[in-house]
């Protein structure tokens, strides 16, 4: 795939019919080697990669290869692993060819391979699930969601929401059996927030040098509002519940497997400063939820959860706005 | 007549628009992969190369105490995915905050009636990790690049290890404060017929932690190199040491005493425990340079 760089010499100004000799170079077998053509609505769409060879000169494979192509038309394939696998074909097909050098401005054009995904004007719909990273005496875990719209390719804007059940870490026993002492600790109700993600990095890898795996990293800060519940000690003392305001931040990778469906997880941090049980509580002193509450201990808190997730993109496919 | 005029001033044009474009070219800027080919060859940034990485290691969610230490890792590339290397680190302990909460409400002086520790038999029991390590095989399934903020481009891969574990484990309880080290069987006693029989105490609170000395165990490890440059890569690492321990060296079955026997008829209060650790370093690859594919 060759894109003409910006501001880059011009191509030859001879009209170059399709299939013909253009350029100032003597045309290889088979080919325009060096010719920079734009696609005609009546021709037909050419095979994936039949621009590819562009870069280096070469014309094998009895094509067009070497041009650049823009074809709007071209209908678009809905398979992610389809376009991959013709990137891959077309890296062949010029690795197998000749370097030729041309007279033409080939210098000024680099080889760059269309992003696989597109993420510009669509709609993710993303069910997620995750669980505490931090805090060893009562763990987490969160059934949620996530709609995010993305307004460029790498800026989108998005709200979620998240269910929390707990369950007890192996120090919240030990502490009470070995240092006789009831930890006091909250559990955690439930959360939304409006989000915003960032995504500077974008990658590919390859697994066991067979398949080919695109992914990227995003950033996401948001603001919301969430619920903690107090676990009292005694349980003869009602517990108090607290509305949280809750800022997060957060790193997390995406894979992409299909044009419409990603695998993400990642590590967000929900912070908020939260009141807790006071120490000194019996039948004379903050015996009711209320003057619990008014006496509450508070401190700021770092709930960090790791999440996994599954995305489901809206519309299904996507077409590109630059020619290969 | 006409037409040579023409072509004439054709020509002429044209040469100033070609000259006028090569002058503003000069001053262009040119993306950093414009000399690159088209297709390139892929470098080999681990393929029989040694590395050497420096590197920092925490605990992640340690109970009672942090490790934190510096450490070395060295490792062979046999392949592009397989190698093999050994990791040893020494550290330093800090409380946890939850220790920090816990200890300042235990009494100083042992009443003996209480159950609850005193703050130094809480503290002094507790075991720090002065050195671990790891022998291993990696496996590095995943290699690729990414582009960050669409200027830096960097190659990385993502690795996986599993190899054997040790780690010398230490506790500072003083014979003052840890009095009781019979493990349940009681002191003996001198009755007056002169037998000696065994009083149990039931009572671990004294007893001597038995956490310290030696482990092996199972070592898993996953991470991922970011090459800087061809013999320069961030080495970022999530290791499990998993060994038989019981960090805080109190009775954990709740059978009286704190106990660690072979010894069938004594139970034993350690137990098999993953310490969690994330490792930074930086990984320097001999040779430096780097050797691409035919």
């Amino acid at each position: 795939m060759a894109q003409p760089k910006k501001g880059g010499k011009p191509a030859p100004t001879k009209p170059a019919p399709k299939g013909g000799g253009g350029g100032t170079a003597p045309a290889p077998k088979g080919g325009d080697s060096g010719e920079i053509e734009l696609g005609d609505d009546n021709t037909p769409a050419k095979p994936a990669g039949g621009g590819t060879g562009g870069g280096s000169g070469s014309a094998a494979g009895g094509g067009d290869a070497g041009e650049i192509e823009i074809d709007p038309d071209k209908p678009a394939t809905n398979d992610l692993a389809t376009d991959l696998n013709a990137a891959d074909a077309a890296a062949t097909q010029v690795k197998a060819g000749e370097v030729k050098k041309t007279p033409l401005s080939w210098k000024d054009i680099l080889v760059v391979v269309r992003k696989p995904f597109l993420k510009v004007r669509r709609t993710e719909l993303t069910p997620m699930f995750g669980t505490t990273m931090n805090d060893n005496m009562v763990k987490h875990v969160t059934l949620g969601g996530e709609l995010a719209y993305y307004l460029t390719d790498v800026l989108a804007v998005g709200v979620e929401g998240q269910y929390y059940a707990h369950t007890f870490g192996e120090p919240f026993d030990l502490v009470a059996r070995q240092a006789r002492r009831l930890p006091t600790v909250n559990e955690y109700k439930w959360s939304a927030a409006l989000d915003f993600h960032y995504v500077p990095v974008y990658g590919k890898f390859a697994i066991f040098d067979k398949k080919l795996i695109t992914w990227e990293v995003f950033f996401t800060a948001g603001i919301g509002a969430g619920q903690s519940e107090v676990i009292p000690r005694d349980t003869k003392f009602p517990g108090f519940t607290n509305l949280l305001i809750m800022p997060n931040i957060g790193a997390s990778m995406r894979f992409f497997i299909t044009k419409w469906f990603t695998v993400n997880l990642g590590m967000r941090d929900y912070v908020f400063y939260d009141h807790f049980e006071p120490p000194n509580r019996s039948v004379t002193m903050n015996a009711s939820a209320a003057d619990a509450k008014s006496n509450a201990d508070g401190a700021l808190i770092n709930n960090l959860m790791f999440q996994l997730s599954v995305s489901f993109w809206l519309p299904t496919s996507f077409e590109y706005t630059t020619f290969r | 007549m006409k037409t040579t005029t023409l072509l004439v001033a054709c020509l002429g044009l044209g040469a100033l628009v070609a000259s006028t474009h090569d002058a503003s070219a000069e001053g262009r800027r040119y993306n950093d992969l414009r000399k690159d080919k088209a297709v390139r060859h892929r470098r080999l940034l681990v393929k029989n190369r040694f590395e050497l990485a420096p590197l920092f290691e925490s605990t992640m969610n340690a109970d009672f105490r942090h490790i934190i230490g510096g450490g070395v890792k060295i490792e062979y590339h046999l392949s592009d995915m397989l190698s093999f290397g050994v990791v040893g680190v020494a550290s330093t302990a800090i409380n946890t905050k939850l220790v920090d909460r816990i200890s300042p409400t235990l009494p100083t002086a042992d009443t003996g009636a209480s159950p609850e520790p005193t703050q130094a038999q809480f503290l002094d029991r507790l075991n720090t990790m002065p050195f671990h390590g790891a022998a291993y095989v990696s496996l590095t399934p995943w290699y690729g690049k990414l582009a960050a903020f669409s200027q830096a481009y960097v190659a990385f891969d993502f690795y996986f290890q599993v190899g054997v574990a040790f780690a010398q484990l230490k506790s500072n309880c003083d014979a003052s404060v840890c009095t009781d080290d019979t493990q349940g069987k009681g002191k003996p006693v001198v009755g007056m017929d002169g037998t000696t029989s065994f009083v149990p105490d039931n009572n671990p609170k004294n007893d001597t932690p038995l956490n310290s000395g030696g482990r092996a165990g199972l070592y898993l490890g996953g991470g991922i190199h970011v090459f800087l440059n061809d013999f320069l890569a961030l080495d970022l690492t999530v290791r499990d040491y998993a060994f038989s321990d019981n960090p805080s060296g109190a009775d954990f079955n709740a059978d009286g005493f704190v106990g660690k026997n072979s010894n069938p008829d004594i139970g034993t209060d350690d137990r098999f425990i993953n310490h969690l650790f994330f490792g930074m370093g930086l990984s320097i690859m001999f040779p430096t340079t780097v050797v691409r594919t035919p």
